[in-house]
Order: structure tokens, then C-alpha cells, then sequence
């Protein structure tokens, strides 16, 4: 018996009826061999139309129908449901577009009745050769792991949290608080740093749903939406979980070594902790400089422990972590131009980089929040200069967006305490938007700040002279003799962010961010389905920007991952025939989604059906014709080019 | 028991074919007990005559080998396909066209310009080509068998019952097909007597391919020493194996070159579409300058990716119908 | 030739070039009868042996469109298609195929215009070159050196 399609019509009102000619094509069908009934409706996706459909499927008893009607992108999932709704597949369904890609684009009836039965035709014959798709679900984790502790992750996790859900952060450094927690002033307008994020620290440590990992590197993160496996290698801190960072080790401890916290501008001792009052508490013993770890017997950290929480047997672990969704929240690095000479930056100067001022104004910096130069005195002069590094051609080539907020910050932050400072900031155009932006800035000019505008800040030469003071010659303008130079730089994100995006098979954008899966639709959204952005490591951002994401990215994960609930699978996906497959493993290498592995028993590869998302270029890769793409077969669209050249 | 009449036969072809006879090395003294040759023109004397006095179906199995260029051999394969029970394609040239078939990239015309005309040893003032009907100064009338305008291969003109491919065909491939024909354990009808999956799988340096494989440039063998011990893609060398037919041996590949594809198509029969379309999808070259660039190293795609295979696809035969 | 008209297949993307097909629909902007779509959900699912099996069932033209590199719903499909089809437009070349026969092109979904411009561009030409002759060896329709 051959199988048959039912076939309706729509006029579309006149949309369609104007332009081809639905009564020949009733005609036609009704004595084409591939059709036992032929229908025509007026509107076919008005509830009317709907109830047509279905009345007639389960009258006639129809396996499969062909609507000719308009595009199956605006339509199809309508009649799918009607499918659906009498026990169909929705796999049985499918539309020819006689509408947008043939009513309204083809002048002549004759022509374009032509070109409808063709279209018809085509849609018929790949109909009998649709199979029926079924439906997958996979059980879903709802539990979240957040990937960095700067603000951004600690807001994903507090608000993960409070859904009830349980959430890891896995951190590297030895406790939370990313960018944020090195800096006294928040932009835009000088928000309290530690006055925001202590009290969001509390919240972590004392929230019994978040677990905090710290000194981790995330290796690898595997599964898909749902299902992932977080793994980490957790380094050893040699610090139990008795510690409550009282620092009565510090200073019996022989060791003081360059603080990379203080960005090189401090010390601290071997055993330490970032800031008093971090979370986790406890203290961490740098191994490669620790004695006890060169070969000396040094016990003095160990003799002055009043919690025995020093343990030099501690081993690194590898942590293990199953979850429904991955927020990454791994920040960007400061863009530090070492290497451009015209910047003067040589660690040695008065010249420093906004994130290294920063430290010298904040609390818990190595100056206790005093700005002073290198050789301890106070600067009465600064120069800021915006965009040091960016917009030039041996530097970053784009816009962070962030660093002239920092550069018109800082002369508040300077006139705090040195009130009689002069300061200059040598800019071109200014990137400070919104409606309290210029207001800030006409008060930074008012309190004193000397606003030198200048168009190739490419040009700008910063030198050390022989007193210590700094020159800084400004093309066009007077020079400037100064005290102190701050140079507002860009950010960008370093190579073990990058490499860590390969891991996460997750693209970047062409400046090295992490790529979002669309601009305006889901911006914090990764292009992996369950692996989401939120902060820096996405775009340059202040704390605002980054609680926003933060917030947005969890928001998604917690509106689809929810208890009880189940994820539905990509139905149209591609699988291999290991009797065929030769193992070449050329199909591996072009899945955009890594979905396919290799099994080295079977010798052939397998695709991971919760992963593939149908794309069907593994079957256009195959040299052997072992994959079948479900619902774009070769066979189905050879049906369809017969279809659309001979109907 | 009475032995079983065969034939072998050579259309457009080197010889090599009928030399794999002799690769069976001792074994073709067993064939030999149960197998009567009955019409070998490369290796014995019988005339056509001697074909056209057989009954139909007298000749158990028919071996044809090369292609089909000319009508007389269209005319052979066709006597001896009335003449035999079994025909088997043997060889590359007549599965799927061989090194002839590469003929396909040029016309007719230019092929006898070229040969008959304007080759640099040519001396031919009066433009002479061959014909079909001529007669010789004294009169007497000549004919030629007529050159066809394509390569054609052997199910092009009459009905195969299985495909041995490989040029040639190996001792074992051959001993294989000949039991299978000799003690009838023989697969369905149009079958291939060799495993239908890539060469890839039995390939011991397929180990070596990764799962990332990406190709930045394509390296020709006149340029490069080829790893011996890593898969030849993986070194940016084009090796035809995915896109192959198992079942050889990969003899080549142990002497440390890539496959060339003798073996023909496996799940198409498009073997040049299948590994242009595989190479498409593991190659790098984002801009259109890298992309030609990567590509220069192809200078001859048709040639690399049909090279036995030109007569069995669409493009650079006169086949309509290429189900596989 | 006289009243020729050929006969061209495009393989479309679900998602950028058959929207761009629809955009020139929505927009009515016309384009010839002789271009007919076959839907797939990336220009990465195709692949020369599609475009060949509709040159072979009588298509004097051939079509693919896909998502402007970069942009492609899955990733990179389209990078794919790219490097797939300059090779093979290579290979047309050594058959004698003459290259305006064989189009890839990259539309996006609000490209309606484009859409009708590469399709109207396609139909002009294919309809100069006449209906596509397979003669089992190589086409007269280009001179080879």
C-alpha cells in the first residue's frame, strides 16, 4: 500500500488565494498518488482552522499531512500541536511555503501555481519518508556551581541560594572577593567597597546552602544544560578549617615574601591571609617559600597556633561537583602596559597603573589607604591619564568602557586626603555616560581637577627625571611636571581565562571576551546551552554592571532548572551507525559542540543525544555516510529536490 | 568432479588485474584443480570464437577487468555476461573506472589531438585519427572498434553480480572471491566481497588520529617526509583512507604513503564528494585568503578525489542514476 | 537560447537565509519562479554530494545560503560550508563547469533585499549559460588552457 499524506490548502484569506491558484491545485492533488485527501481552509492557524485540522486528521485516520501554507517558521510548532493533539508525531507534520516564498514574490498566477505544486510536491515526497521523532527528557540537577568569587559570583550564589538551591563557588585565590575586594572607592561615584561586600561575605559563610572551594582551578567541566560534572584540583593550603585567621602566626614566622595582593607593592609573610576578616577564614602557607617546605625544620607557625590548624601534611584534592547550570564568573585582568616605554611604568617610578593606586587608597592596601610615592612621601601633584594602553596599536585596540569613570574618580579619591593636590587628567573623548555622569564630572572640575584634553593620547610621553619627578609631555599642550602619574588602563582577559574558555568549549569575541549566545536576548547566556556569563569576563564592568549579570544569568538557570521538572532534548539530532562507522573520528572534529566521542572498545564514535543540537554537520562530514541526521536525511532532501525541480 | 569454466577478461585496462592471478603465488595451483580456464586472452589463446560456441551460462564466473572505452568492449563484457552465471567486476577499472576514467576530465577531441596530432613526437602533416571505417591503399576495407566519448565502467553496460575492487585487487582479495564464487557462500547479489567500512578502521595509525584533528595546510609528498608511525591527516597530508573501502590490507599506507582510494567508495558512490565534504569539515582558514591558501594545496582536487572512482559519480560520467 | 528557463535549487538555513527568503516575502519583493528553496536547519548539513543530486535530477543552477560567517545559530556550521564548497568550486572548475552555475552566498534573516538580489543576479545568469549538459566528459562551457 503506498503511503499516503493528507494535504490542506490555505488560502491565507487572500494572501495566498489572490496569487495562486488553490482551485487547480485542489485539482492536482486530487489526483496525485501520494495524497489521499486534499483540504482547503481559509485560515488555517485561526482556532477554526486549528479545529479543522484536527477533526479531519481523526476522522480520516491520517498517518501524515503536508500544510501548504506559510513559513514553517511562523507556523509549524501551531500545526505541530494539532498533530500532537490527535496522537500524531510531530515529526509527521510538515509545511510547504506557498505564501512568503511563493504568493507574495510571485507576480504571474500561472507562474507561481507552478512553483506552489512544486513546492507541494516536494513536501510530499519527503513526508513518506519522515519518521517519527521521539521525545526525550532528561532529569535535571538544580543545584549551581559559580566559577569565581569576585561580586559577580558572590551575588549569583547569594541569590541561587536563597531559591534553596545549593551552590559551589569554586574559587583560586585563597578567599572571595575578586577585583572588588582590593578597592576602597566603587565606581561611578565612590560607593564604600568594604562597606557593600562585607556584609555579602557574612551572608556567604553563613548561608548553609553555599560552599565556598577556594585555592581551585576548575579542569573541566563535562555534561551538558542539566547534568554537568564540575571538576577542580583544590591546592593545598597546609591551613585547616579550625582556623579563624587570628594572624598569630604571621609574625613569629621567618618568610616575608613579595604580596601579589598588594601587586608586588607590599609583603606579606609565608603564612597568610589575603585581609583580615576574609572568608574562608583561614590562613594559606605558600609552599615555595615556606622553609619548612626547602628542606628546613621550622616550626613556628605550628608552635604559635593556639587551634592546631596548621597541618604540612595536606594534600590537594581533586573536587567533584554535579549540577544543573555553570554561572562563569572568572573577572578580566588589568591590562598592565610594562612593555611601552612612552608609559614610564617600570615598578620603580612614581608612575602607577589605577589598579595599583587603588591599592595604595584602600584600607587594606600595604599603605593602609595612604597615597604616598615610593619613597614614602605625599604627592602634591598627579597626573591621570585615561585610556594608557587602549585605543592604540601596540596596546588594546578597543574601549573598556570602565577606566575613565576610575581616571574622573581619582582626583575625589585624592583630594580626600591631599585636599591642596593638583591633579590633571590628559583625555580625549570621555566614556562616563548616564544623567548623573556629567554631574560628577562638573563636580570633580569644580573641586579642582584640570580636565587637558588632548587628541593623540598615543602620542603622550611619560619619563622619570633625575629628581624622581615625573615629565610628562603632552603633544600640543604644555608639558606637565609631576609628582605622581596614575595611568587608567584597560582590561583584558589574560591567557588562563582564554585557555579555561577552551576547556569550556566556549568561543570569544574578537577582543578575547567570552562570546554571549546573543547581544540583546541573552547576553549573559554562553553559546553552550546551562553555561552562563555574568560579569568582567564577559565585558569590562563595574560592581553594577556585574550585579546586574550576576543576577540576570541566575535568574535564566533558576527559571529553567526547576524541581520536579524535566528538560526536553533536541528531538532533531543526528546519530551514528557503528556498523558503518569506521572510526575515523573526522565527524569529532566538526561538531561545533564537541557531542560526539570516540569509543575506543567499539572503535567507533558515539553522539551524546543530550548534547548534539542537530546541526547535522557531522553528516556532511562523514565520509562514509554513517550518520543520519534525524528529519534531514540525504533521502528525505533528495525527495525534496525531485519534489522541487520535477512536481 | 568436473572443474568450473572462467573467464577472464581485460577491457580498458593494464594488465595488472590479470597479473593479481598470479599473486595468489601457490595457492593457484589449488584453483587450478577446480578451475578451467576457458577464455584468458592476456595469458592463454583461445579465440572469440571459441567464447561464442559455449552455451549460455556454461562459464561459471566471468572475471572482466578495466574499463569500457571502446565497443569492443562492450561487446565482449556483453558475450561473455550471455555466456556466464556470474559476472564479477574486478578491479577498480571496471567497478568504477579506474585510472581511466580520469580520461573523463578531457573530451574526446582533445584526447585525439593530443594523442594523434600534437604530441611532441607526432609526425602526422595529414591529420590522420583513427576511424571507425577506412580502407587500407589497396582498397581493402578496415574497421576499428569505435572510441566512445566517455570511460564507461562494467555495470554501465551489463548486469554485475559483485565488485571486487582495488588496483589491483591483492593475492588474498582474489583467493577470498574466488573461494566465496568456487563454494557459493556468496553474499546477495550487487554485493562488494569486501567489508562495506572505511579504511580507517583497520588502519593501525588511526590511534594516532586526534579527536581535534584540524588541518592548517595540505603538504604534498614531493615536499615533505611523512611520519611513518602518525596518521598521514594528522600531518596534513592527504590520505583518501576515510573515504575508502576496507578490506586491502592498507599495504601502501605500511610503506609509508597515504591511501589513494583504489579501493573505492564505501556508503556513496560519490567517493569525491565524501572526502571534499570531510576534508570541509576538519580544515581551518577562517578568511577567504586562508581558505584558498590551505586549498592551493590541492592542485588537482577531480584528479586526488576520483582518482579510480571518476566513472561512478555524476559529475564526470554519463550516470544518471548513482544510488549507492 | 530562446525561451530557456532554467531551473535552480537553494539550499537554505532555517534560520538566517530562509528568513531572509521570508523577509523578501513579508517585503514582496519579487524574484524569479525559477528559484525554489529546500529547507535545512544549517548550511553545514550540506554537503556537495546534495548539490550534485540536484544538478543530476535537472537543476541548471545550484544555491547555498547560510548565516554571514560569524553569526551562524550553531557556531561555525557556515565556516564549514565555506571551506566544503571552495574546494568544490575548484573541482566544478576542472569538469568544466562553468562557476556561475554553482552559488553560495550569505544571508541573513532580515536581508530580504539580498535575497532577492542574489536570487535575480543567479536566474540572469544561469538562464545565459543555457540548460546544463552532462556529457560524461568534460563540459564545453569553460576553455581549459
Amino acid at each position: 500500500m503506498t503511503e499516503k499524506t493528507t494535504l490542506f490548502l490555505c488560502r491565507c484569506g487572500t494572501n495566498v488565494a489572490d496569487f495562486v491558484d488553490l482551485e487547480a491545485l485542489e485539482a492536482w492533488a486530487k489526483t496525485n498518488a501520494g495524497v489521499d485527501h486534499v483540504y482547503t481552509h481559509d485560515f488555517l492557524c485561526a482556532p477554526a482552522g486549528k479545529e479543522f485540522i484536527e477533526t479531519t486528521l481523526k476522522e480520516q485516520g491520517s498517518k501524515r499531512a503536508v500544510m501548504a501554507a506559510c513559513s514553517p517558521k511562523l507556523h509549524l510548532k501551531t500545526f505541530e500541536d494539532c498533530a500532537t493533539r490527535v496522537g500524531l508525531n510531530p515529526a509527521q507534520m510538515s509545511m510547504a511555503n506557498i505564501r512568503e516564498q511563493c504568493a507574495w514574490v510571485t507576480p504571474d498566477k500561472t507562474q507561481a501555481t507552478l512553483k506552489a505544486r512544486s513546492l507541494i510536491q516536494a513536501a510530499l515526497n519527503r513526508s513518506v519518508l519522515q519518521v517519527d521523532l521521539p521525545s526525550q527528557h532528561v532529569e535535571c540537577k538544580t543545584d549551581m556551581v559559580v566559577i569565581g568569587g569576585g561580586i559577580a559570583g558572590i551575588e549569583a550564589a547569594l541569590q541561587a541560594a536563597e531559591a534553596g538551591r545549593k551552590v559551589t563557588i569554586f574559587e583560586k585565590e585563597i578567599s572571595l572577593g575578586g577585583e572588588m575586594i582590593k578597592v576602597e572607592d566603587l565606581a561611578p561615584m565612590s560607593e564604600c567597597a568594604p562597606c557593600l561586600l562585607a556584609p555579602r561575605l557574612s551572608a556567604i559563610r553563613e548561608n548553609p546552602n553555599i560552599t565556598v572551594v577556594s585555592g581551585a582551578t576548575v579542569t573541566d567541566v563535562l555534561g551538558f544544560f542539566g547534568q554537568f560534572t564540575v571538576i577542580a584540583r583544590k591546592k593545598a593550603r597546609f591551613v585547616t578549617d579550625a582556623c579563624i585567621g587570628c594572624e598569630a602566626c604571621f609574625e613569629p614566622c621567618p618568610v616575608d615574601m613579595q604580596s601579589e595582593f598588594h601587586l608586588g607593592m607590599g609583603t606579606h609573610k609565608a603564612i597568610y591571609t589575603l585581609f583580615p576578616g576574609s572568608v574562608p577564614s583561614a590562613a594559606a602557607i605558600d609552599q615555595e617559600h615556606c622553609l619548612h617546605f626547602q628542606g628546613n625544620e621550622c616550626q613556628a607557625c605550628i608552635e604559635n597556633c593556639p587551634f592546631s590548624a596548621i597541618d604540612f601534611a595536606q594534600k590537594e584534592e581533586i573536587v567533584e561537583v554535579q549540577c544543573g547550570a555553570v554561572i562563569v564568573a572568572i573577572g578580566a585582568e588589568v591590562y598592565t602596559p610594562k612593555d611601552l616605554p612612552r608609559m614610564g611604568l617600570n615598578g620603580k617610578s612614581n608612575v602607577f597603573t589605577y589598579a595599583e593606586f587603588e591599592r595604595l587608597t584602600c584600607s587594606n592596601g600595604p599603605t593602609q589607604a595612604k597615597l604616598q610615592m615610593r619613597n614614602g612621601t605625599v604627592p602634591q601633584s598627579i597626573a591621570v591619564l585615561h585610556c594608557a594602553g587602549s585605543l592604540c596599536s601596540d596596546g588594546l585596540s578597543y574601549c573598556s568602557g570602565v577606566c575613565c569613570v576610575n581616571a574622573i574618580m581619582a582626583g575625589e579619591i585624592i583630594r580626600k586626603q591631599i585636599p591642596e593636590a593638583v591633579v590633571y587628567n590628559i583625555h580625549d573623548r570621555i566614556v562616563f555616560p548616564g544623567a548623573e555622569a556629567e554631574h560628577f564630572l562638573q563636580h570633580q572640575i569644580q573641586a579642582g581637577t584640570r580636565m587637558i584634553a588632548c587628541k593623540n593620547l598615543e602620542q603622550v610621553k611619560i619619563a622619570e627625571q633625575a629628581n624622581g619627578k615625573i615629565n610628562v609631555t603632552i603633544p600640543g599642550q604644555e608639558p606637565l611636571c609631576v609628582d605622581m602619574v596614575v595611568l587608567s588602563t584597560g582590561f583584558h582577559l589574560g591567557d588562563k581565562a582564554k585557555q579555561f574558555a577552551s576547556i569550556l568549549n566556549v568561543e570569544l569575541d574578537p577582543h578575547g571576551f567570552f562570546k554571549s549566545d546573543h547581544p540583546i536576548l541573552n547576553s549573559t547566556g554562553s553559546v553552550l546551552d546551562g553555561i552562563a556569563l555574568a560579569g568582567s569576563c564577559l565585558q569590562p564592568s563595574h560592581a553594577v554592571q556585574s550585579v546586574t549579570m550576576a543576577q540576570a544569568a541566575v535568574g535564566r538557570a533558576l527559571s529553567r532548572l526547576v524541581p520536579g521538572r524535566t528538560i526536553e532534548l533536541e528531538t532533531m539530532i543526528s546519530n551514528i551507525n557503528p556498523d558503518i562507522c569506521a572510526g575515523c573520528k573526522m565527524c569529532i572534529s566538526s561538531c561545533p559542540y564537541k557531542a560526539i566521542r570516540f569509543d575506543q572498545e567499539k572503535k567507533s564514535s558515539t553522539i551524546n543525544e543530550a548534547i548534539c543540537r542537530g546541526c547535522g554537520t557531522c553528516a556532511a562530514t562523514c565520509p562514509s555516510n554513517a550518520i543520519t541526521a534525524r528529519h534531514f536525511t540525504n533521502e528525505q532532501l533528495l525527495a525534496e529536490v525531485k519534489g522541487v525541480l520535477h512536481g | 568432479m568436473p572443474k568450473v569454466k572462467a573467464a577472464i577478461y581485460w577491457c580498458s585496462s593494464c594488465g595488472g588485474c590479470d597479473e593479481s592471478i598470479v599473486d595468489l603465488g601457490e595457492r593457484i595451483l589449488a584453483v587450478r584443480e577446480l578451475v578451467d580456464f576457458v577464455f584468458w586472452p592476456c595469458a592463454m589463446d583461445p579465440k572469440l570464437s571459441d567464447v561464442e560456441a559455449l552455451a549460455d551460462g556454461e562459464i561459471v564466473v566471468s572475471l572482466i577487468n578495466g574499463a569500457i572505452r571502446t565497443s569492443e568492449q562492450e561487446e565482449m563484457s556483453k558475450l561473455l555476461r550471455r555466456k556466464s552465471q556470474l559476472v564479477v567486476a574486478f578491479g577498480s577499472c571496471a567497478c568504477t573506472g579506474g585510472i581511466p576514467a580520469l580520461a573523463n576530465l578531457k573530451s574526446k577531441a582533445s584526447i585525439f589531438d593530443r594523442s594523434y596530432l600534437h604530441s611532441p613526437t607526432n609526425v602526422n602533416p595529414d591529420g590522420v585519427v583513427p576511424m571507425e571505417h577506412s580502407k587500407t591503399a589497396e582498397g581493402y576495407p578496415m574497421e576499428l572498434p569505435a572510441f566512445y566519448d566517455t570511460v564507461y565502467q562494467l555495470d554501465d553496460v551489463i548486469d554485475v553480480d559483485y565488485y571486487l575492487p582495488g588496483c589491483s585487487p591483492n593475492g588474498d582479495m582474489v583467493f577470498a572471491a574466488l573461494s566465496a564464487i568456487l563454494s557459493g557462500k556468496l553474499p546477495p547479489k550487487g554485493s562488494v566481497l569486501l567489508p562495506d567500512v572505511a579504511l580507517c578502521q583497520s588502519c593501525d595509525r588511526n590511534a594516532t588520529k586526534p579527536e581535534t584533528l584540524t588541518i592548517t595546510e595540505f603538504k604534498r609528498l614531493i615536499h615533505v617526509q611523512a611520519d611513518p608511525t602518525q596518521c598521514f591527516l594528522n600531518q596534513g597530508i592527504l590520505c583518501m583512507g576515510p573515504a575508502t573501502r576496507s578490506g586491502c590490507g592498507y599495504p601502501c599506507i605500511q610503506g609509508n604513503m597515504p591511501c589513494t582510494g583504489c579501493m573505492g567508495p564505501v556508503g556513496s558512490k560519490d567517493q569525491g564528494a565524501r572526502m571534499l565534504s570531510a576534508l570541509g569539515g576538519v580544515m581551518e582558514g577562517e578568511s577567504e585568503e586562508q581558505i584558498a591558501k590551505a586549498l592551493d594545496g590541492i592542485p588537482d582536487p577531480a584528479g586526488t578525489f576520483y582518482r579510480y572512482s571518476m566513472s561512478s559519480s555524476f559529475l564526470g560520467s554519463k550516470r544518471k542514476e548513482v544510488k549507492p | 537560447m530562446a525561451n530557456f528557463e532554467p531551473s535552480i535549487v537553494a539550499f537554505v538555513c532555517n534560520w538566517c537565509s530562509y528568513g531572509g527568503a521570508d523577509s523578501a516575502g513579508g517585503q514582496k519583493l519579487a524574484y524569479p519562479a525559477n528559484v525554489r528553496l529546500v529547507r535545512v536547519m544549517c548550511s553545514g548539513r550540506i554537503d556537495p554530494e546534495h548539490v550534485v543530486a540536484a544538478f543530476r535530477e535537472g537543476a541548471d543552477g545550484v544555491m547555498v545560503m547560510g548565516c554571514h560567517p560569524g553569526n551562524c545559530h550553531y557556531r561555525n556550521g557556515n565556516h564549514k560550508t565555506l571551506r566544503r564548497f571552495r574546494l568544490f568550486e575548484r573541482m566544478l572548475f576542472q569538469f568544466g563547469i562553468d562557476k556561475d552555475r554553482f552559488m553560495l552566498e550569505w544571508v541573513s534573516a532580515g536581508e530580504g533585499q539580498k535575497f532577492q538580489e542574489v536570487t535575480m543576479a543567479m536566474t540572469e545568469r544561469v538562464r545565459n549559460l543555457g540548460p546544463l549538459v552532462i556529457s560524461g566528459s568534460v563540459a564545453q562551457e569553460i576553455s581549459h588552457a
